[in-house]
């Protein structure tokens, strides 16, 4: 009812005062009111959050009111910081407040969902047949098989029940163990910082099954490698709160208002403190308003800029005049004082690796791994000294793995930097230069690809004869080309000169200025020395997602080296790309791997396996002789990209899967059957060539992968680099791959892994995918199981932004048939130990791990790299090949394991990072508080793991950062191996013990823990390196120190011994310009895919409220200048497309775009509003239909300190920022009807 | 109380295996209550013969595209009413008291707007105040009824079906209203772009100006409008 007329129009009614005429009593009716009371009464109110991959982790009260979510606030009990700092709250933004939307949204998966003509087969031959013999007969008959396989993509789901469902993945997961191996069963999951214990929930029963998880943050690349190459450390960073304790900050291809929304309040609070402000990037970005100075580099050159930052700042603080601070800061805390070997190359020399104790006489008395101790000139008495923590001393020995300055014999030692001064000769040595030649545009700078520049040298007369050796310190100012007076080729004499790397030549390359080239490194450098180090870099995707991204970080870090600002508060690296900060990490392995049932688990690098199993090798363009340095050493370096990959696998340095040709269950019988050990069996098999890697032929029917899942994740919406080749041939669906193969096209094949003339194409018998959307990957899926929302479930989120951790609640109970991932995998896991017994028992499984990084193992070769496989050393496990495990697997049992905390945390401990301590109190109190389990069986009295809960109870019971006992346990751990007290960082907390509960009360700060290297202090906010710096703790790479000299051999061959500028690789892709003409202009633009302001993060591109914000469609950025030149207006459909595909999307004509560069946002949808191309003939694909996975022989070095592998640590990222595409305006907008008609297909 | 409307219901579930033997059922039941005109009996009969004598897996495919991936024709009735407003929360637990204070209990895995969830509510009611209940959705199924007269769905009898049984006849404001609302086929990709794509943005007030504002400013002007219907107490609040 309209309350219009209980109010009077005319008249005023007398009323009543009070208080001295400030209150008035009046009848109005007030009823209206009422509305706003409802809108704030509620049954309760949950705490949760949003977790696609955000990094906010922002509080978020879920209103609940009849068993239905009404809607969302921001929550804003964040613990208070201490005085002086601001606080982390308010936090929250657009995208996570219209998260609720698809709750109830029309977009929702409600019931589980299955391709019909799979289920049609299914259902007939179910009817007379076991489960796994009904699967059988699918896959035998490639006509039954490929009736369904065909339809991927084009529609055709019904509903099934939760029953039939987990019986049919269950009986494929079965069949596929049994017939193929269980490492044919691929899960991909990403973020696990996300949503902890969904993603445990799969990568538990894939581990138990001998199933395989696929790495995601190198996949994603958004693993920078050069933090694994310089720290030994995957990925750490300073918490945004740290920001506000800078005073000089370069915001280098990051952009935190748009994609750190929450957090960005610390960057304006520090400029209001009066920190400087650089942002370099190419557009005019939502970033570049933070700024004092804006540099609009060329995009792709950043290293040059970081080259030439670097060059001002050695010149002017480390040569022209000396900073005590930062001197002392590169003795301590960096390989720059480390001695390496000259070889003669060419009439020169060239650098070779670090010298190391074993080489010298009696391994200057070192017996504990003197190949792994690397050496250096005391100061004082001139002498060659073995420094304390070089990774020689982490393992075999005691109390001298650390930073203190001492050499191992326990002398103090003040390590000498450079030998100027100190030196025999001068050396002429060769830098390799590659700013000589570029492609697609990118400018030159006439130099020859060789400069010899002139080094202070040492004569050593060692056992093996007399050996030319330099110090790294001299080697890197002449690499810069700064003159410490002893000259060189091309080395600049001014900052004028356009000779590598002065700022007038970084002009040339980046378009920057030289003038702000020279006022920012000044300014940058000028800033550390006033304040020890409070200088910072914020570096973002857009940095990181080069072919040669090593070089732009490396650039950047290595201005943070010189200038003593890593490891102290409010100065370092703050690499925001990507969510890696899963801080309960050693709690929530156990559970998420199942090491508490079985070790070691299968981890897999996604990179390598996409690039193999989704055959974008077949398409390869880029040859070895492209990015080959021409200072490598003599070797064999032709040879494919996949070759290099292959012998990576091989030399225990990458991770296979499959592993084997043959079932790994299979290779187990057939060793008891010939009465030998399985693992000899195995070894012997490999070395006689009997037993077949798989990667070596992996378009070979035996090597595909089988079975994959695919939760938490839209892999093929958003993350699959080369779309269009996941569709052909992983799932071989319609797609729109334009280019030929090499077969076609007669390029240059592999020379070792089989080329096999037909494709194979659709190699996965069945795709599974958990969501609560229909997203593009769902879409392609088989079977779709519908999984709870973030108001749904219970569950963990940590971030990298802030240091505390966040619940996810169920604030209601999973809509329609959905149900939480933890609930979906335990069902399964239940149908699966039903089915498997038709086919499987307890079996025995041959489990291949390459070398693992943070293992005493990683000391595995030090020297040279020789390939048992040529007979060019003896095949050892775990040292020169893969570790070789046999481990049992328990098939029936599968279900009772998943729900019981297993036996091993007891008997083995548990760990992380290198440490290992005893747990078995923990799994007592977690007996206690879960409950045990009283079935009968296998499980009784352990640990129960039932519920959600369970699993985050168990997660937090079993990590440092969350129990406080474990804590000082870990810190004890650590003392033993650096001889170093470091239990104060925790034993004020050692009574602390966080608790689910705990958290929904309120978010809670973690504890301090040797797993990570920055502290929880009231005192400093968290930092990375900060224990490295402050507690001696050394880092984990080969000489213990940040490690700016990278002295592998394949480093060396490739170019990146130092950092150098390198120009984006030729992807040759766009020679398809014009050969489809529509009769507008065809032009090339470099194809660049940043992250969005209206679906990223927090939620997703599909949601309609933030379509409504942005165009509502897939949309691509040009400048006006290249709009003007191809004749495209603002809002133009416009057609992207090169050799691998194309896509279709609106045209934004934008001042913001720089000249020569395309901006298509990450993860747009192909579901939404996608029209067909005129190039394909097919809907218009993703952004990722352009791209095509590249591999970088760098990225794929191990058994080498901290080039070892560990999972989502170190391998072959999914780069795709050098890709140019075709831009053109379509002249005919073509809606295809996509979805097939069942019955017109029929017949 | 009808049956009807539980006949109704039925015949717009997710088809099942039981559908073939209950369909039947549900049409002698429409019959003998006789409370539709012959000419919807018949089209409802068409309907019933079809999911009888189509193949299960076909008529499955064919309901999933239809109701569950095609947002314009969500069986959810607030998906048409609140769409992804925040109104939309309220007004399902508004919903779910409605259904309590009759005493009944919402068990099955479904949100309280899902029509054929309505329809068996209205069927435990009196005639007149069924009819009156639906009648508050009239615009509504009647909009949904011209969606699928557009796809030649046989499912359009029902809605028919449901607008003969309605007390009122649909507000005509409100129909257009929905009717103009966009229908999205989730493959007819071309409606979809329509929707979002952007008017050219002008400056300056009246006809050069943005005609968001001027429409806003023209709301903002007007005399507060009533209502269209008084929500009846514990009503649908459509």
């Amino acid at each position: 009812m309209s309350h219009t007329l209980d109010r009077l129009a005319f008249f005023t009614r007398k009323t009543q005062l009070f208080s001295d005429g400030h209150g008035v009593l009046t009848n109005d009716d007030r009823s209206w009111e009422e509305a706003y009371r409802n809108r704030w009464r509620h049954d309760k109110i949950v705490r949760s959050t949003h977790g696609v991959n955000c990094t906010g982790s922002c509080s978020w009260k879920i209103y609940v009111k009849g068993g239905i979510v009404t809607w969302e606030t921001q929550q804003t009990d964040y613990p208070r910081t201490r005085p002086e700092l601001p606080n982390h709250e308010p936090r929250g933004c657009a995208r996570g407040a219209s998260y609720s939307w698809y709750l109830y949204s029309a977009n929702r998966v409600k019931y589980p969902l299955i391709r019909s003509r799979l289920v049609r087969q299914w259902r007939k031959a179910r009817a007379t047949l076991s489960p796994v013999a009904a699967w059988a007969s699918i896959q035998n008959d490639p006509a039954k098989r490929d009736d369904y396989v065909a339809m991927r993509g084009s529609g055709g789901f019904i509903r099934a029940t939760w029953d039939e469902v987990t019986e049919i993945i269950a009986a494929a997961n079965a069949y596929t163990i049994k017939t193929w191996g269980p490492d044919r069963i691929f899960g991909f999951s990403p973020i696990p910082a996300m949503s902890m214990v969904s993603y445990a929930a799969g990568a538990r029963y894939l581990q138990l099954i001998g199933g395989v998880c696929g790495s995601f943050y190198d996949w994603y690349c958004d693993l920078p490698p050069a933090s694994p190459q310089t720290w030994g450390e995957q990925t750490d960073v300073a918490e945004s709160a740290d920001w506000f304790n800078s005073s000089f900050l370069i915001l280098w291809g990051s952009n935190v208002p748009q994609t750190r929304t929450p957090d960005a309040h610390f960057y304006t609070e520090a400029r209001y403190r009066g920190a400087k402000s650089v942002v370099i990037c190419p557009d005019y970005s939502e970033a570049s308003k933070f700024s004092d100075l804006w540099l609009a580099v060329k995009q792709g050159t950043d290293a040059a800029l970081g080259m030439a930052f670097g060059h001002v700042i050695l010149k002017e603080f480390h040569v022209d005049r000396q900073v005590p601070y930062f001197r002392d800061y590169l003795r301590k805390y960096s390989d720059l004082p480390m001695l390496v070997r000259l070889v003669p190359q060419d009439g020169a020399y060239v650098p070779e690796r670090l010298l190391r104790a074993a080489e010298f006489d009696k391994a200057l008395g070192e017996t504990n791994n003197p190949d792994w101790k690397t050496v250096a000139i005391d100061e004082k008495t001139g002498k060659v000294v073995v420094p304390n923590g070089s990774i020689g001393f982490r393992w075999g020995e005691d109390g001298k793995w650390n930073l203190e300055e001492k050499s191992g014999r326990g002398r103090d030692t003040v390590l000498r930097l450079g030998l100027k001064g100190a030196h025999d000769e001068i050396a002429a040595v060769r830098f390799p230069y590659f700013g000589g030649a570029a492609t697609n545009g990118f400018a030159v700078t006439d130099h020859p690809e060789v400069l010899v520049r002139n080094v202070p040298v040492k004569r050593m007369k060692l056992p093996e004869g007399e050996v030319l050796v330099a110090c790294v310190y001299d080697l890197f100012l002449a690499n810069y080309g700064v003159d410490q007076g002893f000259g060189g080729d091309h080395m600049p004499a001014s900052y004028d000169e356009v000779e590598p790397y002065s700022p007038a030549w970084a002009e040339a390359i980046t378009t920057v200025p030289k003038d702000q080239i020279i006022a920012v490194a000044r300014g940058f450098a000028g800033n550390a020395e006033k304040t020890n180090g409070k200088s910072m870099v914020i570096i973002g995707a857009a940095m990181n997602h080069w072919f040669h991204m090593d070089m732009n970080y490396r650039a950047a870090i290595n201005m943070l080296v010189m200038c003593g600002c890593v490891g102290q508060s409010g100065g370092g690296w703050s690499h925001y790309v990507g969510q890696e900060k899963l801080r309960p990490q050693t709690g929530w392995a156990p559970l998420a791997f199942a090491t508490d049932w079985i070790r070691p688990p299968r981890q897999q690098n996604s990179t390598s396996f996409f690039y193999a199993h989704s055959d974008q090798w077949r398409y390869e363009t880029v040859e070895m002789s492209e990015i080959l340095s021409p200072t490598a050493p003599e070797g064999v370096w032709d040879g494919a990209m996949i070759d290099f990959n292959a012998k990576a696998e091989r030399l225990g340095w990458l991770p296979s899967a499959p592993a084997l040709r043959t079932n790994p269950l299979e290779v187990v019988k057939a060793a008891d059957a010939a009465g030998v050990d399985a693992r000899d069996y195995t070894l012997q098999q490999l070395k006689s060539g009997d037993l077949k890697l798989s990667c070596m032929d992996p378009d070979d029917p035996a090597n595909w992968p089988r079975n994959m899942f695919i939760w938490r994740s839209n892999l093929l919406g958003s993350s699959g680099k080369g779309h269009e080749y996941f569709l052909k041939h992983l799932l071989g669906a319609q797609n729109g791959v334009q280019g030929k193969d090499l077969g076609e096209t007669g390029g240059q094949k592999p020379k070792e892994v089989a080329w096999r003339d037909e494709a194979p194409e659709g190699k996965l018998d069945l795709l599974v995918t958990l969501d609560f959307r229909m997203s593009t990957t769902a879409v392609y899926s088989d079977i779709v199981l519908p999984t709870a929302t973030w108001y749904e479930k219970n569950d963990l989120n940590t971030s990298d932004m802030h240091p505390f951790i966040h619940p996810l609640g169920a604030a209601v109970d999973p809509a329609w048939e959905s149900k939480s991932d933890w609930e979906i995998f335990k069902a399964i896991a239940k149908t699966f130990s039903a089915v498997a017994p038709e086919v499987l028992g307890v079996e025995r499984d041959v489990v291949l791990t390459p070398i693992q990084h943070d293992s005493a193992a990683e000391l595995a070769q030090p020297f040279d790299v020789r390939d048992w496989s040529k007979g060019e050393c003896e095949a050892v496990p775990g040292k020169t090949m893969p570790q070789i495990t046999i481990v049992e697997r328990d098939y029936p049992n599968t279900y009772k394991r998943f729900t019981a905390l297993g036996p091993l945390l007891s008997k083995a401990g548990n760990g992380g990072k290198g440490l290992n301590w005893k747990t078995d109190h923990e799994v007592d109190l977690l007996r206690a508080l879960n409950g045990e389990v009283l079935d009968e069986g296998q499980t009784l009295g352990m640990p129960r793991i039932d519920t959600d809960i369970d699993a985050c109870e168990t997660i937090l019971m079993l990590a440092p950062e969350t129990n406080g006992e474990v804590a000082v346990r870990a810190w004890g751990a650590l003392e033993k191996q650096t001889g170093r007290e470091h239990v104060h960082l925790a034993s004020p907390k050692e009574d602390e013990k966080i608790r689910f509960r705990d958290l929904v009360a309120q978010p809670r700060k973690i504890i301090s823990s040797p797993t990570w290297s920055g502290i929880e202090s009231e005192h400093v906010c968290y930092t990375a390196g900060y224990t490295n710096v402050h507690e001696l703790i050394p880092w984990r790479t080969l000489t213990g120190r940040q490690q700016l000299y990278q002295d592998h051999l394949w480093m060396r061959a490739f170019g990146e011994a130092l950092c150098v500028y390198r120009p984006p690789i030729d992807l040759k892709t766009t020679h398809v310009r014009c050969h489809k003409p529509n009769g507008q202009t065809e032009i090339v633009l470099n194809f660049i895919t940043p992250h969005q302001k209206w679906g990223i993060h927090s939620t997703y591109s599909d949601n309609l409220m933030m379509l409504t914000l942005n165009r509502g469609g897939p949309v691509v950025w040009l400048s006006e200048t290249d709009a003007a030149r191809a004749g495209i207006v603002d809002n133009d459909w416009i057609e992207v497309f090169n050799v691998n595909g194309a896509l279709t999307a609106r045209a934004v004509v934008s001042q913001r775009i720089r000249e020569g560069t395309t901006f298509m946002y990450h993860a747009q949808e192909k579901i939404v509003n996608t029209p067909g191309s005129q190039i394909t003939g097919k809907r218009g694909g993703i952004h990722n239909s352009v791209t095509r996975t590249v591999l970088k022989p760098t990225h794929m070095i191990g058994g080498y300190a901290q080039l070892a592998y560990g999972f989502n640590y170190y391998g072959t990222v999914g780069s795709n920022r050098d890709e140019f595409v075709v831009v053109r305006k379509m002249t005919k907008v073509d809606w295809l009807e996509e979805t097939l008609n069942v019955k017109d297909f029929a017949q | 109380m009808a049956l009807t409307y539980r006949a109704l219901a039925l015949l717009l579930t997710y088809p099942s295996a039981d559908l073939k033997t209950l369909g039947r059922d549900a049409m002698a039941a429409i019959r003998e209550e006789g409370l539709l005109p012959g000419t919807i009996e018949r089209s409802l009969n068409r309907l019933v013969d079809h999911l009888m004598a189509s193949d299960l897996y076909d008529l499955q495919e064919a309901y999933v595209q239809l109701f569950d991936r095609t947002r314009s024709l969500s069986l959810n009735l607030y998906e048409h009413v609140h769409g992804e407003s925040r109104d939309r929360g309220p007004a399902m637990v508004a919903l779910l008291e409605l259904y309590r204070g009759k005493g009944l209990e919402l068990s099955a895995n479904e949100l309280p707007d899902y029509l054929p969830v309505f329809l068996e509510f209205l069927s435990t009611l009196p005639d007149a105040e069924a009819s009156s209940l639906l009648g508050e959705a009239a615009h509504v199924l009647e909009a949904m009824s011209e969606r699928l007269k557009k796809r030649d769905s046989r499912y359009r009898s029902v809605f028919a079906a449901l607008a003969c049984l309605a007390g009122d006849a649909a507000d005509q404001e409100a129909l257009a209203a929905l009717l103009q609302e966009p229908d999205i086929d989730p493959d007819d990709l071309e409606a979809l772009d329509k929707i979002w794509e952007e008017t050219v943005v002008t400056f300056g007030p009246e006809e050069t100006g943005c005609p968001k504002a001027d429409a806003m400013l023209r709301t903002m002007n007007a005399e507060p409008m009533a209502p269209r219907r008084a929500p009846a107490a514990g009503g649908l609040s459509l």
